[in-house]
């Protein structure tokens, strides 16, 4: 009996137990309402399915191999300034300078923290902020249009009733993202790297490259879910602070991506995702108050958060042993 | 070279770093016309007041060893509209005492599940962040609360000795923060704690006790910005506090403070504070416009984090 309650609690399988609850407890509010489970809310998911994605996988990259990437929230912004204003001739040409000042902003950051060993928190502290003055400074805080209207339809255009160009995009790099790391060298090392830095270190693995290259991952996967959000919207503007980063984290953790690094899939984080996203179109579909997702979300981190402690297990067992 | 030569004479490199640094501010400080005019110097003072707060309490989290806090912009702003409800409802006094309570409640909650059952304070935070805003969104709907005239709060503003009253209180709190770090036995073992759990387990110290002592004067701390907003402004809404996690850790890394913990205090974190915003006002009298602040905050970070290297790998 503990064997199978500890097996749905277990970190591996939480993402899917999050996800199928939610939308269980969602079909439920909704009896018979007609509300929940149709087209558009599955589309409304899948669209903020794919705004967040991209971000939640690039930071899971980061913290599978223990680090952090606050410069997310930054990247994920200002690529799409980039994007907005170098794509008026050419739309891929923008994509790929918003993608590219992503990656560039990863792998500096990555070589920082790597050749000087130093913390990563501090050093994306500080690619956010100029991230963010980058932004800024680039439209003179003024919101940017861009023009090309077809393209903004095409992307958000309904393909096979639930699906759109940006949610696919979006599958397709969880599905390159879970081949890489599942089937490769390079997904091991990852793990290995995040479990143990020092093992790593001494077995030979190349930390510094596996280091950086989850930086430029992380730059470029924010980077690029940032520009396709502008071009979808067709407009960017210099947001601040924009409010990718605590969602994409949250998705992380929940799915199954731990801190203190080492454990995590893409699809794991998938699930997370979808959950996050499951609950906001799920909440608005059903007409609940706009605090209902974040008292929501909030509750199942704080769940997450007590269940991973490690004194609560300790503290639980004792509680049992007693009784 | 051996290599803790090599590490004492990096230390020193530093040491003149920063010294040479200052020098320059304060030269251009002094060679750029109406930097230390009055009416600019006091608008300087008074903004830098609501997040100098919120850094000095996070300062007690850093330390403590749970590298940063994102509910803190969050307790700000709920701080402050608890400030003026209960401003309107009984008084300023009473508004006041309401604020640090909740304050003081939010973050030390969070301090207890941090530090008793050793829970992730990144997760932790974020969890709590979504909470507070919910629930904010969910009393408030949304909307701001006023400040009844004459509710009594008029008193409070306005300036003391010569300086806005936000920078008095901050030197307070910076004095009294301070002053629990280096002359309490509370104080001293939040540096041991955020040096090492362990060690600080073995010795017998209650980590548990001293995480949510930690997080609770960040929470005090945090609802004084609070107050200090609903009375300048005269109203509180959800908006209020946002960002100000940012530019506290900002500040707090800027001056100087370990982000693993366990070294660094509260004047670091103030001369950080004075530091960024001197900057920031000198480019924006240079004819800078207001959109560098961010793209400056953020190369000051990244510069001074890295000359604190010292080579070893921290994670």
């Amino acid at each position: 009996m503990t064997a199978i309650a500890r097996g749905f609690v277990a970190p591996k399988n939480r993402p899917y137990l999050f996800l199928s609850g939610t939308v269980f407890f969602l079909t439920m509010l909704d009896w018979n309402g007609g509300r929940f489970l149709t087209s558009a809310t599955a589309f409304s998911v899948l669209q903020t399915f794919a705004t967040l994605g991209p971000a939640a996988l690039g930071l899971g990259m980061t913290m599978l191999v223990r680090e952090f990437d606050l410069s997310i929230a930054g990247v994920f912004g200002l690529a799409g300034c980039v994007a907005v204003l170098t794509g008026g001739e050419s739309a891929w040409l923008g994509l790929l300078f918003g993608i590219l000042t992503g990656a560039a902003f990863g792998s500096v950051q990555g070589m920082i923290i790597t050749s000087l060993g130093l913390p990563s928190i501090a050093v994306t502290l500080g690619g956010l902020l100029i991230g963010v003055g980058m932004a800024f400074v680039l439209t003179e805080s003024q919101s940017i249009v861009y023009g090309n209207m077809d393209l903004a339809l095409r992307l958000n255009e309904r393909i096979a009733t639930v699906f759109s160009l940006r949610s696919l995009v979006t599958a397709a790099t969880f599905v390159v993202a879970a081949i890489v790391l599942g089937f490769t060298r390079i997904g091991r090392d990852m793990v290995a790297l995040g479990s143990d830095r020092r093992s790593a270190e001494i077995v030979g693995l190349n930390v510094k490259a596996l280091l950086i290259g989850a930086f430029i991952c992380s730059g470029a996967l924010a980077a690029g879910s940032g520009a396709l959000l502008s071009y979808s919207l067709t407009s960017a503007a210099p947001s601040g602070l924009s409010d990718v980063l605590v969602p994409a984290a949250a998705a992380a953790i929940l799915g199954g991506v731990s801190l203190s690094g080492g454990t995590g899939t893409p699809a794991g984080i998938a699930a997370g995702v979808l959950t996050l996203a499951v609950m906001r179109a799920g909440l608005n579909a059903i007409g609940a108050p706009p605090y209902a997702h974040d008292l929501a979300m909030g509750a199942i981190l704080l769940a997450v958060a007590v269940l991973d402690a490690p004194r609560f297990g300790q503290n639980l067992g004792r509680l049992l042993n007693r009784q | 070279m051996s290599r803790k030569a090599l590490a004492s004479n990096q230390l020193t490199a530093v040491a003149w770093l920063r010294l040479l640094f200052v020098a320059t501010l304060a030269v251009a400080v002094v060679l750029t016309p109406g930097f230390l005019s009055a009416p600019s110097l006091l608008t300087l003072l008074t903004t830098v007041s609501f997040v100098g707060c919120v850094a000095v309490g996070m300062t007690f989290i850093t330390l403590s060893g749970n590298i940063m806090s994102f509910s803190l912009g969050a307790t700000v702003a709920a701080c402050a509209v608890t400030f003026v409800a209960v401003l309107n409802a009984a008084g300023p006094l009473a508004g006041i005492v309401a604020a640090l309570t909740v304050g003081g409640l939010l973050s030390g909650a969070q301090g207890a599940i941090i530090g008793g059952l050793r829970a992730n304070p990144i997760i932790v935070s974020i969890a709590a962040l979504a909470l507070i805003q919910g629930g904010l969104n969910f009393i408030t709907g949304n909307a701001t609360t006023n400040a009844n005239p004459g509710a009594g709060h008029e008193v409070l503003r306005g300036k003391l000795l010569g300086l806005p009253i936000e920078f008095v209180v901050l030197l307070i709190l910076v004095v009294l923060g301070q002053s629990i770090l280096t002359w309490t036995t509370f104080g001293r073992h939040i540096y041991f704690v955020g040096s090492g759990v362990r060690a600080a387990e073995a010795v017998g110290l209650r980590v548990g006790w001293i995480v949510t002592g930690a997080y609770f004067w960040a929470g005090l701390f945090s609802a004084v910005a609070g107050v200090l907003l609903g009375l300048r402004y005269n109203q509180a809404n959800m908006e209020y506090g946002f960002g100000y996690d940012y530019d506290a850790i900002a500040a707090i890394l800027v001056g100087g403070t370990a982000i693993q913990g366990g070294q660094g205090s509260v004047f670091r974190t103030f001369a950080g504070v004075i530091f960024i915003a001197t900057i920031q006002v000198l480019l924006l009298l240079h004819g800078f416009r207001q959109e560098w602040q961010y793209l400056i905050a953020g190369i000051i970070v990244l510069l001074v984090v890295m000359l604190q290297t010292t080579g070893r790998r921290h994670v």
